[in-house]
């Protein structure tokens, strides 16, 4: 029974983690050279694994901040067991210090603020880890010779806190999956999944985080299982982290739709996201993917997400300005905030994909009540030259998201007027054609069927005779124009 | 020859298939290769090239000159065609070969006055492989506006012979009114 | 020795004269030892036999004599005695007769052709393989197995127009049961014909058929055949056309792998562009070469720009020539003069070139269906939709009457049945049937 719960929690992770590894590894490196980000303040909204998580990437990613970030982290990562990381923290800091080219303010003050790895601190957390663990897990024995299921269940549940405590994401996600078996109610269930949820989404394994969410989401009477209140909390933790799943893999409309269910009362995951950062993600998705009346309905009018927006109000004039059509402030501002998003980890990898989306949408609005546009002025109402705007505009011709023509000579795009009449001749000639063309093939493999032709395996002394019949009659393809 | 000239064709595949001791000769395969080129059958020209055997192509001008026209087809090089065109033909090809000359000077009337709006006249001379002077000749024939140096083509449609048309119509007037009467009643 | 020989001349006129041809070909099997081990006196063992009446008797002697014939290095004057009581065979035999041994038939065809091919002079068999084939097919749409045959001296002499007499009708029916070889090649060897002639749906077609034959294994030829519906697919669609549910699971599997070279150029194509299919063409040059596929290759390219232009007449209604050049990668105007004026001669686009201004004006398809031209062509579409959809039904009814169909279709499960695993027919019954759902429209 054991063993087979643990194979069941580490099987489906090991078949996909190759492929979200390949998802990262298509990520760009790239520089932000000028946040407007106040550090301490965006600090203070994480906790947990999400704040060093983000503060690193903030090192990675942003030279100016780099030695600040990594000195924070360094502080925050004292309050846990996550030995191992503290000790790369400090080889990074090390290693930003020693790089050329400092800041001159952080030159000046290197010599008395370079912080020394503290030997004792390590050796003592060690230790410290390594006697909570032998506790958990003595404790957790017992309970099992005892077989009381919640007993057990909260034993995995500690050692899996602890795990998460010292960073050891892989056990953590074992001891928390092996609860499953031990969970006597909904309630349990719930809170299991959660727990898987966390740590997966820390793994970044959006494939289990969807499949986790599903699960928690079907637990019998999973409505009732808490209070009113306290199920709307949980509601707001599954779609935020079906939400990031579905943000990660690229769906950003669905991304969308699960963000602005959030409600802003139930808020409360420090250690995975911040409001703020649900109004970001599902503004900006929601820009890209949503059309006007999506905008209005879901966006603009939604009472529960305006509450969020308010929490970031450049992007709520961005969405504003959208809306009212004015495109050109609208995407100076989405330029202006540019820098900052580039720095948040989850979004920073669709920051492109997602304001092309939304500066396309700018453009196929612009033009959906006109038959004939100047295409001068059109450019001017996006900041772009007037032939940037011509292969912006054929890409979206061909994409079929506008229905246009470019008349390059005097720089007019023209509404496209589709006749209906000749579109569906042309249609029901194609779709007859497809048709001939399968009947044929369905009456021929009949005959195939019906008199067994098959290929079949080679028999080794064969081959020669039934598999390499083709030299010959290949050599007539050589030279061909 | 021209005339019959589907009959003339298969007569001559079926030769060469049949040939059954002495290969067989060249002006068999001028023929065959100059057929092809009137019937605008570029592939088959380029493979009976291919086949045709290397003595033949050795001894015999009148291949290599039609294969030099049928190069010229392939690339779609107008002014070369009527160049490699221009040249005597021996008496067993040369009907075709001057029905040919006539058939490329169409097409390619046809084809200017479908593709061009506006074009220059030593750019038409050049396609239809005449003098400055004859095509303005012509061009206004044609009715084409004639502005300098400047030819603006009417489109020409081709036209379809008229007593399939009319075969057509009459069958089908008859579906139609067969159509009709049924969405009526 | 000898009269070994007279016993099997002997057999052969005393059934042929019962017309107790069953039981004839069952004893040339037997004699097809003493045949070939005889071969110096076969000829006058043909010189006993008639024509038309000892047909089948006739052909077992000449499959014999190629059996023991050395091809290697052998003239067409060697060989020409051969050919000629071939010939002769072929013209002169009894279709009736030859018919109840069409195995045998094929094989002399195969050893024929296999001759022709060794000799060097493989247009000579081309008229009589033509004949061959009429013989022995019971209808016009019927396939035997020396299709394939036919295919591969027409390729090989360059000479195409006798093969499409029979590659243009459509296969309805197969004469020869469980013989994937031959079956595989006349498709494969027809897709190249289709072609090496530019008719590229067709030859997609033929091509498709190829991969989607059932499979245990993956042939060679399938694999072949696969890289060049890569190739033309690209041609014809600007992408790779997904193969019909129905290929074996297996083929899909390991076919992709590979032909690895040609997904990458598939890729690239999807980029549209020219640079990035060149850099492919480039870096796999060696083999497509080996592949004997580099000149269709080399079509793909010239294709992208084309569909490059085709693009820009979706986009734009206006455009000088020298934005087209330089939008679809041309080294100039006067290139993308004459692309266009050959799309627009082919029909592929529908444009005017102003050459004063150095515009092109691009129109939509003018066609207005309208015409009486148009009107016949779309009955012409329609009774052939409706005469394949009529064939469909008579197929469909043929096989409800089937005891085996109707014993599945009750659900009653005959015990001998299960024990013995479901006969062939019931099997081949049973997955035709479902596939009427997926291609009704």
């Amino acid at each position: 029974m054991f063993s087979f719960a643990q194979q069941n929690a580490v099987e489906p992770m090991q078949v996909d983690a190759p492929a979200e590894d390949n998802d990262n590894t298509e990520e760009e490196p790239y520089i932000v050279e000028n946040p407007t980000l106040d550090l301490e303040v965006y600090a203070n909204s994480y906790a947990g694994l999400a704040k060093l998580f983000r503060l690193m990437y903030i090192a990675d990613h942003c030279p100016t901040l780099r030695i600040e970030a990594l000195k924070m982290a360094i502080t925050y990562v004292m309050t846990t067991y996550n030995v191992s990381l503290y000790l790369i923290l400090h080889k990074k800091l090390a290693q930003a210090l020693s790089a050329p080219g400092l800041p001159d303010v952080a030159a000046q003050s290197t010599s008395q603020d370079i912080p020394i790895v503290d030997q004792i601190w390590v050796d003592s957390r060690s230790k410290k880890a390594a006697l909570k663990l032998e506790k958990f897990d003595t404790d957790l024995k017992n309970y099992k010779s005892n077989s009381i299921k919640e007993s057990i269940r909260r034993g995995h549940d500690d050692l899996g806190d602890h795990y998460l405590d010292c960073g050891d994401l892989g056990n953590a996600l074992k001891c928390y999956s092996r609860a499953r078996d031990y969970c006597t109610s909904g309630k349990h269930v719930v809170n299991m999944c959660w727990n898987v949820l966390k740590v997966s989404i820390y793994l970044q394994n959006w494939t289990h985080v969807i499949s986790y969410v599903t699960k928690a989401q079907n637990t019998p009477d999973f409505p009732d299982v808490h209070g009113k209140d306290n199920n709307l909390a949980i509601v707001t933790k599954l779609k935020i982290a079906a939400g990031l799943a579905e943000l990660a893999t690229r769906k950003y409309k669905s991304a969308a739709k699960l963000f602005l269910q959030a409600s802003l009362d139930h808020c409360d995951f420090p250690e995975i996201l911040s409001p703020g950062n649900i109004a970001l993600y599902g503004g900006l998705c929601a820009l890209a993917t949503f059309d006007r009346h999506e905008l209005q309905k879901q966006v603009i009018f939604s009472s529960s997400f305006k509450l969020f927006l308010e929490l970031e109000p450049q992007l709520r004039d961005i969405i504003f300005k959208f809306y009212e059509s004015k495109y050109a402030s609208c995407l100076k501002l989405l330029d202006e905030i540019k820098d900052n998003i580039l720095l948040d980890m989850y979004i920073a990898p669709h920051v492109n994909t997602l304001y092309l989306q939304i500066r396309n949408r700018a453009l196929i609005q612009y033009f959906s009540p006109y038959l004939s546009a100047d295409m001068r002025r059109m450019a001017t109402a996006f900041n772009r030259t007037v032939s940037a705007l011509e292969d912006e505009l054929m890409q979206l011709i061909l994409d079929g998201q506008i229905q246009a023509r470019i008349d390059s000579h005097n720089k007019i795009l023209y509404a496209k007027d589709v006749d209906q009449r000749s579109t569906t001749f042309e249609k029901s000639i194609s779709l007859g054609k497809e048709y001939r063309r399968r009947t044929r093939m369905l009456i021929l493999r009949a005959a195939i069927l019906k008199h067994q032709i098959q290929v079949k395996s080679p028999q080794r002394e064969t081959t020669q005779g039934g598999e390499m019949p083709v030299a010959p009659g290949n050599t007539s393809q050589t030279s061909r124009n | 020859m021209i005339k019959d000239i589907d009959k003339f064709l298969s007569d001559l595949e079926k030769g060469e298939l049949e040939t059954a001791d002495g290969l067989p000769h060249s002006q068999m395969y001028s023929q065959l290769l100059a057929i092809y080129l009137f019937q605008n059958e570029l592939c088959y020209a380029k493979y009976l090239w291919k086949r045709i055997p290397i003595n033949i192509k050795n001894s015999c001008s009148d291949v290599r000159s039609i294969w030099t026209v049928a190069q010229k087809m392939w690339q779609r090089d107008w002014p070369a065609v009527h160049i490699a065109l221009n040249v005597e033909w021996n008496k067993n090809v040369a009907d075709i070969m001057n029905a040919l000359k006539e058939r490329i000077r169409e097409r390619a009337i046809i084809l200017i006055s479908e593709a061009y709006s506006s074009l220059d006249i030593t750019t038409l001379a050049k396609m239809i492989g005449l003098s400055p002077e004859e095509s303005r000749k012509i061009a206004i024939e044609k009715g084409w506006h004639v502005v300098g140096t400047i030819i603006k083509p009417h489109k020409i449609y081709k036209q379809q012979t008229s007593s399939t048309v009319e075969a057509i119509t009459e069958e089908q007037l008859y579906k139609l009114t067969q159509f009709v009467s049924f969405l009526e009643n | 020795m000898a009269s070994a020989l007279e016993q099997f001349v002997n057999n052969v006129r005393a059934l042929t004269a019962e017309e107790n041809f069953r039981e004839l070909s069952s004893v040339l099997t037997k004699f097809n030892d003493v045949l070939k081990k005889n071969v110096q006196h076969l000829d006058n063992v043909l010189e006993t036999l008639d024509l038309q009446q000892h047909s089948i008797g006739i052909l077992a002697v000449l499959c014999a004599k190629f059996s023991d014939f050395n091809f290697v290095s052998v003239t067409m004057e060697v060989f020409k005695p051969l050919f000629n009581q071939v010939q002769e065979f072929i013209v002169g035999c009894n279709g009736e007769q030859v018919r109840l041994v069409p195995d045998m038939y094929a094989e002399l065809c195969h050893h024929f052709t296999d001759a022709l091919v060794e000799v060097k002079m493989p247009i000579r068999g081309i008229d009589l393989l033509c004949r061959a084939i009429r013989k022995i097919q019971l209808y016009d749409s019927q396939l035997t197995s020396i299709h394939g045959d036919l295919c591969k001296l027409c390729l090989l002499a360059k000479c195409f127009k006798p093969a499409l007499e029979f590659l243009d009708i459509d296969i309805t029916g197969i004469s020869t049961d469980d013989d994937a070889k031959y079956f595989l090649l006349y498709f494969y060897y027809g897709g190249m014909i289709y072609t090496a002639l530019k008719n590229y749906e067709r030859a997609l077609y033929f091509f498709e058929v190829c991969v989607m034959t059932p499979a245990t294994a993956v042939s060679h030829i399938m694999l072949e055949a696969y890289k060049k519906y890569i190739l033309v697919s690209l041609i014809l669609n600007g992408k790779i056309i997904l193969l019909p549910n129905y290929t074996s699971n297996l083929v899909k599997r390991h076919i992709k792998r590979l032909s690895i070279p040609y997904q990458e150029l598939a890729t690239a194509y999807s980029t549209n562009s020219c640079d990035d299919v060149q850099e492919i063409i480039e870096k796999y040059q060696e083999v497509f070469v080996r592949d004997n596929n580099i000149g269709l290759v080399k079509q793909v390219l010239s294709f992208l720009y084309k569909k490059n232009i085709q693009r820009l007449t979706n986009t734009f209604l206006t455009l000088s020539l020298s934005d087209v050049a330089a939008r679809v990668k041309l080294p100039g105007p006067a290139d993308a003069e004459q692309y266009i004026l050959n799309m627009i001669e082919d029909g592929e686009i529908f444009a005017t070139i102003n050459q004063k201004d150095g515009m092109v004006i691009f129109h939509d398809d003018p066609e207005k269906y309208d015409s009486p031209r148009m009107l016949a062509k779309l009955e012409k579409e329609m009774a052939e939709c409706a005469e394949l959809g009529k064939k469909v039904l008579e197929m469909e009814e043929e096989v409800i009457v089937t005891p085996q169909y109707v014993r599945k279709a009750c659900g009653q499960n005959d015990p001998d049945d299960q024990a013995a695993g479901p006969p062939p027919t019931n099997v081949s019954n049973a997955q035709s049937q479902p596939k009427h759902n997926t291609y009704t429209m």
